[in-house]
């Protein structure tokens, strides 16, 4: 599935999040069950089928990883599993050593610690996703340019797993 | 997901949770990490002159098959020279833990933490030979 395509929008990294959901709003109203009470059974269907791609679609391209990968298939280049390069030692050591603090924290239940770890994170998130999408400007549709910047989601999917594991910590600490 | 029971036995109580003097030339640090869901990976070997793996130890950040995988993979290394320890395979791992098919890449995670342990060790001691060859010519 294109879900850029099922929406009606170019594909592109750098969207406008708030009219796309107005996009999607549109789009379900007028696939909505309620519409279709006088249609046939099969036209139902379809219309239900519709609706079901335009949610999966809108989940898609809201989310920053999701919506590269996504934008990787069109461009013929295959992203996931074993298919990634191996990032750089620089980097994971990086990973590695945040890792290692991150765990400290959760068994000394240390909030301060968890706070700024979280906070340093986000913003190694935030700029790397910046310079995906100034990757993606760039590349426009060169295969070979737009292969060049897979590393940089990888990355992405690195910080972002820090986070989510803070937030269950955070969930932990909390109940 | 369902994991093995092995799987969930070795993420339960993994063996060999720890850290190795990474600085010591009889230790070589593996570091990999899996682009594709963020897990990350340390794994160290500590050699006797002998060319023997005496201890080994990892650090894993991950799901419970890359835990499994590298805790394993730990428990194999021991007492293996550094040939034989070259020679485990991540289907080894894959058939010894059941892995399904989506988890595969930890066990592929887990092969190249020990490869790349392996080229650290060697490659520490290839510079260590360089500097007393160069000492004693000098």
């Amino acid at each position: 599935m294109n879900p850029f395509a099922v929406l009606g929008i170019p594909p592109s990294y750098e969207l406008e999040l708030k009219a796309v959901e107005e996009k999607v709003r549109q789009l379900s109203r007028a696939l909505h069950p309620d519409k279709f009470i006088s249609a046939g059974a099969s036209e139902r269907r379809v219309a239900l089928g519709k609706a079901v791609e335009v949610n999966e679609a809108w989940r898609i391209v809201r989310n920053p990883i999701q919506r590269a990968e996504a934008l990787f298939a069109l461009g013929g280049v295959a992203v996931g599993e074993t298919r990634e390069p191996a990032p750089g030692q620089a980097f994971l050591f990086e990973v590695m050593e945040l890792r290692e603090e991150l765990a400290d924290a959760k068994s000394n239940r240390d909030a301060q610690t968890l706070k700024r770890l979280a906070s340093d994170v986000s913003r190694r998130l935030e700029s790397t996703e910046s310079a995906l999408a100034a990757g993606f400007r760039a590349a426009h549709d060169d295969s070979s340019r737009l292969a060049s910047i897979v590393p940089t989601l990888g990355q992405m999917r690195f910080w972002r797993r820090f986070l989510d594991e803070v937030s269950a910590i955070e969930d932990e600490m909390t109940n | 997901m369902a994991y093995s029971a092995k799987v969930i036995e070795h993420a339960e109580n993994p063996r060999n949770v720890g850290t190795l003097d990474k600085n010591d030339p009889h230790v070589g640090t593996g570091l990999v990490g899996a682009p594709a869901c963020g897990d990350v990976m340390r794994l160290q070997i500590k050699v006797t002159d002998g060319g023997v793996i005496e201890d080994a130890k990892f650090k894993t950040f991950g799901c419970g098959s890359a835990i499994a995988s590298s805790s394993l993979a730990t428990e194999w290394l021991k007492g293996k020279t550094i040939d034989e320890a070259n020679e485990i395979r991540n289907v080894d791992i894959v058939q010894e833990l059941n892995l399904p098919p989506v988890k595969i890449h930890c066990s592929v995670l887990a092969e190249d933490a020990i490869k790349s342990a392996i080229a650290d060790y060697r490659h520490k001691q290839e510079s260590l030979q360089a500097v007393s060859k160069t000492a004693s010519r000098g």
